[in-house]
């Protein structure tokens, strides 16, 4: 497999909402290469939590193409994306999204029914992935009995129990304290450099960014050149 | 599904007051759908037909049972080929006690005790008391459910005041038999009947039935057509039907009861598909947020269909056992305090019928949540994860 994981060519997307033809993304270019950490920078409605969502196949593009993982997302019916999401991607959430009426170790469980596992072994490999955020303490509290920061964990714990070779985390830290916050995004450079995870990350928060190896800024809808910020952006026509 | 069974489980219940009242929702209608077709099926099927049972018939006036044919009758009756016994089978009705109390109520029939026993031969009954039917003219005898409900013992007097035969009878308790129908019903000697009423009454002579035994089931049909035919240009043409469907006949006297029972189950089960419908889909929206999270997860549309169907599955299929509980406790109850309609001591909760009530249970269920789900699975991820329900 080719060393490039995400790969992107004017990649658009496009939606009308209440009557107004909105511009998302506009022609992003992006390359991403295996084991690379890139925070995806950008003010509200820049189009970077829309381009997470195509990468992760949670959305289609309007035009443009996109390569994941040597897979042209473009390509697949329904049912193919989601077994490939299921395999391929972890998914992290701003908000955690954890299943209110099962434990941690259930939800953490949750994507392994989807495989060829037998019961034993889906607890056994979510259990591993508890103990490796730090909660095999908590195996078997329930959302409400966790603190935030707990919760994000078991919502990473979910993420990797896969062992996808691609985890996307949108605003991961954007609903934690300050100290929650700074484990949520240590475990991530951990995933990242121990165990050569490629993370994406979507982010506002310039400390949360700086755990990142590439910053990428969205303004607009447009992704810019790496290296380039907003400044660069004032002197740019803009996307729509 | 089955790996999925503790979250369909866990799922179901996790709005607890509303899944209790859904359930019990479900319960009630399937314990009142259980019962009608209990009903259904006691009225209209009754139990199953005995051999003894089989082989009877019930010879009638053609008009009803309220004209009477000549005593004649029964000996014309017997020498029919393949008739085995005949015997005159007259209801005297009249009342127990307070007759204004349905508890009182039960059947009264004068006979012939000579020929009673090979009519009945599936009527069990020590021989002493068989005996002691056939010497003693003012003698009777009744079902055993019958005598233990009124606390009835051999040798106690029982006084019938009449109410279609202008006499007052009383007898002397001489007999306590068995039957595989349990029909609760008192037989006495028609003789006493007719001494009671002199010498000069109408009614002495006459009789509004007559109980045939067939030598074989399969000689019935042609019995009964045979004394019908020979009947048929007399003052009083007969009708001869098999017991069962005499019994059965007494069910139309309650009108188009088989269409009333079916509207009923039909509006029922309508009506809790509605309610049903408008709960899972209100339990459905309010976790569209939780099918994005499952759609990113990997799930397909069809595991998120096969889930939330799951889920009202279990609710349905627990309303309908509760409900089917209920409606077997409310036969039996139906069973032993209704005397009046025969027909109904079959009122049971069968297992057949319980697999049926839990069938329509469960597509009550996954008929009212399958828009629903269709509806939330075909949601786009990013739709249901903007819901904030």
């Amino acid at each position: 497999m080719s060393d490039v994981v995400i790969e992107t060519r004017k990649l658009t997307k496009e939606f009308v909402r209440d009557e107004f033809h909105v511009i998302a993304l506009k022609d992003a270019d992006l390359e991403v290469r295996r084991g690379d950490f890139v925070a995806l920078m950008g003010p509200s409605g820049s189009g970077k939590s829309t381009l997470l969502h195509l990468i992760a196949a949670m959305d289609r593009p309007s035009s443009g193409e996109i390569r994941v993982l040597g897979q042209d997302l473009r390509a697949l019916n329904d049912r193919a994306i989601a077994h490939w999401r299921n395999v391929h991607i972890g998914f992290i959430f701003q908000s955690f999204n954890l299943i209110p009426v099962l434990n941690a170790i259930e939800n953490v469980e949750l994507p392994l029914k989807l495989t060829h596992l037998k019961a034993k072994e889906r607890m056994e490999h979510a259990e591993t992935a508890l103990t490796l955020v730090g909660l095999g303490d908590r195996l078997h509290h329930y959302p409400r009995q966790l603190s935030g920061g707990q919760e994000q964990r078991v919502a990473i714990a979910r993420a990797l129990v896969t062992d996808p070779d691609l985890i996307l985390a949108d605003e991961p830290t954007g609903n934690l304290d300050a100290g929650s916050a700074q484990e949520v995004l240590t475990m991530l450079s951990r995933l990242n450099k121990e165990f050569g995870k490629t993370v994406v990350m979507v982010t506002h928060d310039p400390h949360a960014a700086s755990f990142a190896a590439r910053v990428l800024h969205l303004e607009k809808g447009l992704l810019l050149p790496e290296g380039q910020s907003a400044e660069w952006s004032a002197s740019q026509p803009a996307a729509s | 599904m089955l790996r999925n069974l503790t979250f369909i489980l866990k799922s179901s219940m996790r709005n607890r007051r509303r899944s209790v009242l859904t359930i019990t929702s479900i319960a009630v209608s399937l314990c009142l759908l259980g019962v009608l077709m209990a009903m259904y099926r006691a009225l209209f099927f009754g139990g199953p037909e005995t051999p003894a049972q089989a082989v009877r018939m019930i010879t009638h006036h053609k008009v009803g049972l309220a004209d009477v044919m000549p005593m004649s009758y029964e000996n014309k009756i017997r020498r029919v080929p393949g008739v085995k016994e005949v015997m005159l089978w007259q209801w005297f009705g009249g009342s127990y006690k307070d007759a204004r109390d349905r508890r009182n109520f039960f059947a009264r029939f004068a006979v012939e005790p000579d020929r009673f026993f090979t009519i009945y031969s599936d009527v069990a009954m020590p021989a002493d008391q068989k005996a002691a039917f056939l010497q003693e003219r003012t003698g009777c005898i009744v079902n055993a459910g019958l005598a233990r409900k009124f606390g009835w013992k051999l040798g106690d007097r029982i006084t019938l005041v009449g109410d279609i035969f202008p006499v007052t009878l009383e007898f002397k308790l001489v007999g306590i038999y068995t039957d595989p129908e349990n029909h609760e019903a008192l037989f006495f000697n028609k003789e006493y009947l007719r001494e009671s009423l002199g010498a000069d009454s109408p009614m002495r002579d006459v009789a509004s039935m007559f109980e045939v035994r067939a030598r074989n089931i399969a000689d019935v049909p042609r019995v009964a057509a045979s004394i019908d035919q020979m009947f048929d240009n007399s003052p009083a043409p007969t009708r001869t039907e098999s017991e069962r469907n005499f019994e059965l006949s007494f069910v139309a006297f309650l009108g188009n009861l088989k269409l009333f029972l079916l509207a009923i189950c039909g509006a029922v089960t309508f009506t809790i598909l509605l309610v049903s419908a408008n709960t899972l889909s209100m339990s459905v929206r309010e976790r569209l947020r939780e099918v994005g999270i499952l759609k990113t997860l990997g799930f397909t549309q069809d595991a998120i269909v096969g889930l939330i169907l799951g889920e009202a599955g279990v609710l349905a299929l627990a309303g309908g056992t509760v409900g089917i509980a209920l409606a077997a406790l409310l036969c039996g109850g139906i069973r032993n305090g209704v005397s009046g309609i025969q027909n109904l001591r079959a009122l049971a909760m069968t297992p057949g019928l319980a697999l049926t009530a839990l069938g329509i249970a469960l597509f009550i269920g996954l008929v009212s949540s399958l828009i629903p789900a269709l509806g939330a699975s075909r949601t786009t991820i990013l739709d249901s994860l903007r819901y904030s329900g």
